[in-house]
């Protein structure tokens, strides 16, 4: 089966985020009412997999190895069969 | 009998570039050094035939996902035996810049129990955000565990210059009180960016260039031997590349950087 | 419509009914796919293929538009110009080249010849230099635009089979307080832009791992709808390993990135002027940059170089392989034969002539003789690089290609590369200006405060911070020097490991002198790029020569092009500075109006050992500044006048066999170790000359006016300090070397004009010797470092 998954990577808070900062100075700077932006990484993923329960693993995996650094990063992921 | 001449293996992949300077330093304070790629040696996995590995700077696979992340994850997988052997053998291994990062996301920095899967440091975004070229000083804090600081002075102030973006060095936040008191316990932390008389940054721009939590600028791990540092000291070795030559004279004619490389020669030299 | 009929084929391939085509329709033709050519052009087309008694394919039409376009073949600068009663023949033959040719020095390797000029360094290495501009791509896209520039100009080093050592880049925008409001749709804001070209910059040359060493930002009201952005290189390469001598038969190797649709038609965009539509129309024009992906073709290629495998090479620019394919075979006599389908492509669906004007980036083309093909694949392979023979060189001169086995272009090479003489209508009028009158100002301190803190003149560290000048370890002089990170004449690299001899790198650019006249703009240029050279200890300059005008067929834009181009070739002789490489770039408009004439000049020179070369920060205290050079009252165009909102008239003229003389006293005064600092009079003239030496150190400066050498009309305090005049140093002396200095420099006007002191003030005494300025460093060293108003 083929799937298709959306892993969002972004900052644990408490860490501070020097581009999202910078983004809404400047969003502020253009005359929003902007209070506060974070910034994420969208990873677009189509997988292989017998069942999406072995996607889901693969892609926990993916996300602990790679896709994030535990010590700073947050993901979630979406899952569904891809056509 | 020969003697057995230590030699030293410089890696790169795509991106990186760093290693030509990087080795030119090793041949002025007498190692042999040899440029591979990273994915010859994985072909040959040779890494064992060398005694010094270096991981230079550069923006490796084009530094996407996290820098250093990519090749950190390819070295762990394709070399990862051989490079744990490396490590408890005490072989030394530097990674400079892009190389500091590669280590701290293939877990072999901190170490905090030994090499860890999953990495237990970061090197986050600048703070202020974007590249960062400058000279900034650098404090020894190392009390002599290091064999990459062998050489430096105690309490002592190096200059040496910083360019990147990601060098913020950070403990996620509940583990900071923890592996900060073992990195001093184990002596563990080596430099951290400190003013021009030493005292240390305590945060400010742009005596701390990135914002790095502590004022962490290199570390190593309990055994010394593996050590990373965001700050390049290949481009510190001759008193010419000083930002100050010119007010400050050309004697004596080395900067700061050469101590470093120095220091991990005469280790290479005793151990070999 | 154009009338065009699809070819029976399994392919994308149309041929053009030209044949009957009367004017209109040659218009229309011309128009309908962009080929960016006039109907005497379209004429001369349709006469070619009517003596071959066919219409044109797709192909060969869209080859024949990228070649003959302004961006490729510089039809203005080859073309004839009718200049009053005066017939120019070639602009470039006249004035350019012939200033070169004329001296013919011994060490100019390769002049105007290849993708970059080539001088010698020493017995074993030689120089490799090329500026290029990417204006209208980084004015729709600024981070791509400026990116993809250094990736050409760094690609046009690799041409001449050199390692990039070091970046240049010269930026022009509009005042970064330019009201948001008042920008017409489509345009961008100077902030945004500068951001975003400053982003691409880094980006690229940081990735790659080659210095960002020398530069400069200038800012004018003509640039908020015509960017300027310069982008150069310098590379190294040893001499024996210059190969140029290919042969029929030798394989045609693309090397690099794959080939997609981004950047189709990017010359015919770059030939004309930008409109509000540009942003919209243009985006397929502006390519997206790899830097990694460079820096592993780049590796390839050295090591293809050293082995010694390739006959031959050129980068892919401006019209991708249509224009790098025809080049190389008229290079080495021969013709060509393709077969496209071998292209390695990004995606699925592109037609024939897609793939073959395609200016997909990172790409390459090397020539290889067939024994040595396997090993050159293999090469590329090594570095996870691409590399694909596509097809030879042939016998004769005719370019064949074909796609799956369709005959799509036949072409005759010689046709390719002779389009019809272009003619250009010159015009000049000395526009009518006045001097301003004004009365000396009493708060003289304040005024080179401000221009300390002015847009043209502040702090480039935000800017230069973001760029890797340490890379590689061999920036001697540095964009930022000493303690305070002052600013330095231009930047000294040592690219050799066991030897001292050095690269000296430096620019000159006087955008607002050619809003009075063109010809002092380029000869005032000139003379900065020079003394910049000189103050760090460089000779044996060679310049290049890049050019940022509007469109040429417009009679006063091509007056003044004439105008800077005379200067060029008079100060080239007089200063015996050889041109070695060049570039134009027409069509700089937009609905704001022209771009304000622009000439950049890059110098290099050498520095037979870098530990002598001099940067600009104080030394020590009690040594003697010199004043080198004559002070006129010359402050038209000065930014001492911009700052009291005039132009004035009297621009700093070149007085060229004491210039001349001066910059070689203040080279054989370095060489004999008598200079502690140097520093160049520019803008804000000697008052931001002193303050600048102040602020990169931690001493003080004491002047005295009446001393300073001068014309009987530079009368009063604010012209001595403000006076852009050209040609002028100021200069620190070791105590010790006076007499000798004096010696050295007896035959050019100098005088002691004052002395370095250990306390923390500027303090100028006026012509009655009373004093008229006394400031502390450290209020106009904050003055300087916070002035340009932007975070990057």
């Amino acid at each position: 089966m083929m799937y298709k998954a959306r892993v969002e990577v972004g900052l644990r808070s408490g860490h501070s985020d020097p581009e999202g900062e910078t983004t809404a100075r400047s969003l502020i700077e253009l005359g929003y009412c902007v209070k506060s932006v974070a910034v994420s990484k969208i990873y677009l993923i189509i997988l292989e997999a017998d069942s999406e329960e072995e996607a889901k693993t693969n892609l926990e995996d993916m996300c602990r190895r790679l896709l994030a650094n535990p010590t700073k990063d947050h993901y979630t992921f979406q899952v569904e069969t891809a056509k | 009998m020969t003697p057995h001449k230590a030699r030293a293996c410089i890696l790169r992949v795509g991106g990186t570039n760093c290693d030509a300077e990087t080795k030119r330093a090793c041949h002025k304070s007498g190692i042999e050094a040899e440029i591979v790629h990273s994915r010859e040696l994985a072909k040959s996995q040779a890494l064992l035939s060398y005694d010094f590995l270096i991981i230079p700077g550069g923006f490796s696979y084009g530094d996407y996902v996290r820098a250093g992340a990519i090749w950190a994850k390819e070295l762990r997988a394709k070399l990862g035996k051989d490079l744990e052997k490396f490590v408890e053998d005490e072989r030394p291994i530097l990674g400079i810049c892009n190389g500091f990062q590669v280590l701290i996301e293939a877990g072999l920095l901190p170490q905090i129990e030994g090499i860890s899967v999953y990495p237990q440091a970061a090197l986050g975004t600048n703070m202020p955000p974007g590249y960062n070229c400058r000279w900034i000083h650098l404090s020894h804090v190392g009390k002599g565990n290091c064999v990459f600081t062998k050489n430096v002075d105690a309490n002592s102030v190096l200059k040496i210059p910083v360019a990147h973006s990601e060098g913020r060095f950070m403990f996620a936040r509940r583990n900071e009180d923890k592996y900060i008191k073992k990195l001093l316990d184990e002596d563990q932390l080596v430099f951290r960016y400190c003013r021009r008389d030493g005292q240390y940054a305590d945060g400010e721009y742009p005596f701390n260039p990135n914002g790095s939590f502590f004022d962490i600028a290199g570390i190593c791990n309990s055994y010394g031997t593996v050590f990373g540092l965001m700050p390049h000291p290949e481009r510190a070795y001759h008193r010419w590349q000083l930002p100050d030559w010119t007010e400050t004279g050309l004697e004596p004619s080395y900067g700061d950087g050469k101590l470093i490389f120095d220091s991990v020669a005469d280790y290479l030299e005793k151990r070999f | 419509m154009t009338p065009a009929i699809r070819r029976q084929a399994s392919l994308e391939l149309h041929e053009i009914h030209l044949l009957d085509a009367d004017h209109k329709q040659l218009r229309d033709i011309s128009q309908s796919l962009s080929l960016g050519l006039d109907l005497k052009e379209m004429k001369a087309v349709r006469e070619f293929f009517r003596n071959k008694g066919r219409n044109p394919t797709d192909v060969e039409l869209q080859t024949i538009g990228q070649t003959w376009s302004e961006h490729c073949f510089h039809k203005t600068f080859k073309g004839r110009i009718i200049y009053g009663n005066d017939e120019i023949e070639s602009l470039f033959k006249t004035y350019i080249f012939s200033a070169t040719n004329e001296a013919k020095p011994k060490w100019c390797i390769s002049v105007f010849e290849d993708n970059a000029g080539i001088i010698e360094f020493n017995e074993k290495y030689a120089i490799a230099a090329k500026v290029e501009t990417h204006n209208h791509p980084s004015a729709i896209e600024p981070f791509g635009g400026a990116a993809t520039g250094v990736g050409g100009a760094i690609r046009d080093i690799l041409g001449v089979w050199a390692n990039p050592i070091a970046c240049t880049d010269v930026l022009g925008f509009g005042p970064l307080s330019h009201e948001h409001g008042k920008l017409p749709q489509g345009m961008k804001h100077p902030k945004y832009l500068l951001r975003g070209v400053v982003a691409g910059i880094g980006c690229y040359s940081n990735n790659m791992g080659i210095p960002t060493v020398n530069g400069s930002v200038f800012f004018d009201e003509s640039y908020v709808g015509n960017i300027v952005v310069y982008c150069g290189c310098i590379g190294l390469l040893p001499k024996s390993k210059f190969a140029r001598n290919a042969k029929p038969n030798d394989f045609i190797v693309l090397a690099g990135g794959k080939t997609g649709r981004d950047g189709i038609h990017g010359v015919t965009f770059a030939s004309a002027e930008l409109t509000e539509k540009s942003e919209e129309v243009s985006r397929p024009a502006v390519q997206i940059a790899n830097p990694i992906e460079e820096e592993k073709l780049k590796r390839a290629i050295l090591k293809v170089r050293d082995r010694k495998l390739g006959s031959g090479i050129t980068d892919l620019g401006g019209g991708g392989l249509s224009s790098a394919v025809g080049e190389m075979a008229r290079r080495f006599g021969c013709g060509a034969y393709l077969e496209l389908e071998k292209v390695p492509l990004k995606q699925e669906g592109l037609a024939p002539w897609e793939i073959y004007i395609s200016e997909s980036q990172e790409r390459m083309l090397l020539l290889v003789p067939r024994a040595n093909l396997k090993e050159v694949i293999e090469i590329f392979e090594s570095e996870d690089a691409e590399a694909t023979a596509i097809g030879w060189l042939t016998d004769g001169s005719v370019l064949r290609i074909s796609y799956e086995h369709h005959e799509v272009a036949n072409l005759s090479i010689d046709f390719l590369f002779n389009p019809p003489e272009t003619v250009r209508i010159a015009e000049w009028k000395a526009a009518a200006l006045q001097e301003p009158n004004f009365h000396e100002p009493r708060d003289l301190a304040t005024y080179t405060s401000k221009l300390l803190a002015s847009s043209n003149i502040a702090s480039r560290e935000r800017i230069v911070r973001t760029y890797d000048h340490e890379v590689k370890g061999n920036t001697v002089i540095k964009p930022l020097h000493g303690k305070h990170g002052g600013p330095n004449d231009g930047a000294v690299i040592k690219p050799v490991e066991d030897c001292w001899k050095g690269i000296v790198i430096s620019c000159g650019m006087k955008p607002r002198y050619g809003k009075v006249d063109p010809y002092w703009m380029a000869a005032s240029s000139i003379d900065e790029a020079i003394r910049n050279n000189s103050a760090m200890g460089g000779r044996r300059i060679a310049l290049l020569d890049n050019f940022v005008w509007g469109t040429p067929e417009k009679k006063d834009r091509v007056g003044s092009l004439v105008r800077a181009c005379e200067a060029c070739c008079e100060f080239s002789k007089a200063f015996e500075t050889p041109y070695i490489s060049g570039k134009d770039s027409l069509y700089n408009e937009s609905p704001l109006g022209p771009v304000t004439p622009t000439l950049l000049i890059t110098a290099i020179g050498i520095i037979p050992d870098i530990r002598r070369a001099v940067s600009v920060g104080l030394k020590s205290s009690g040594n003697p500044i010199y004043s080198v050079g004559k002070t006129y009252a010359e402050l038209g165009g000065s930014e001492y006048y911009h700052l009291k909102g005039f132009l004035g008239k009297s621009i700093p003229k070149v007085r060229a066999p004491v210039a001349k003389d001066i910059m070689e006293a203040i080279v054989t005064a370095i060489d004999a170790g008598c200079v502690r600092a140097c520093h160049d009079m520019s803008e804000g003239g000697l008052a931001v000359a002193a303050a600048e030496m102040a602020i990169s150190s931690d001493h003080g400066v004491e002047l005295w006016l009446h001393e300073v050498p001068r014309s009987s009309d530079a009368n009063r305090n604010d012209y001595i300090l403000f006076s852009e005049t050209n040609s002028r140093f100021l200069v620190e002396i070791d105590r010790n070397s006076a007499d000798e200095f004096e010696s050295i420099t007896r035959n050019v006007p100098r005088a002691v004009v004052g002395a370095v002191t250990d306390n923390d003030r500027l303090c100028v005494k006026g012509l009655n010797n009373k004093m008229v300025m006394d400031i502390t460093v450290d209020e106009i060293r904050k003055a300087w470092k916070s002035g340009l108003d932007i975070e990057i």
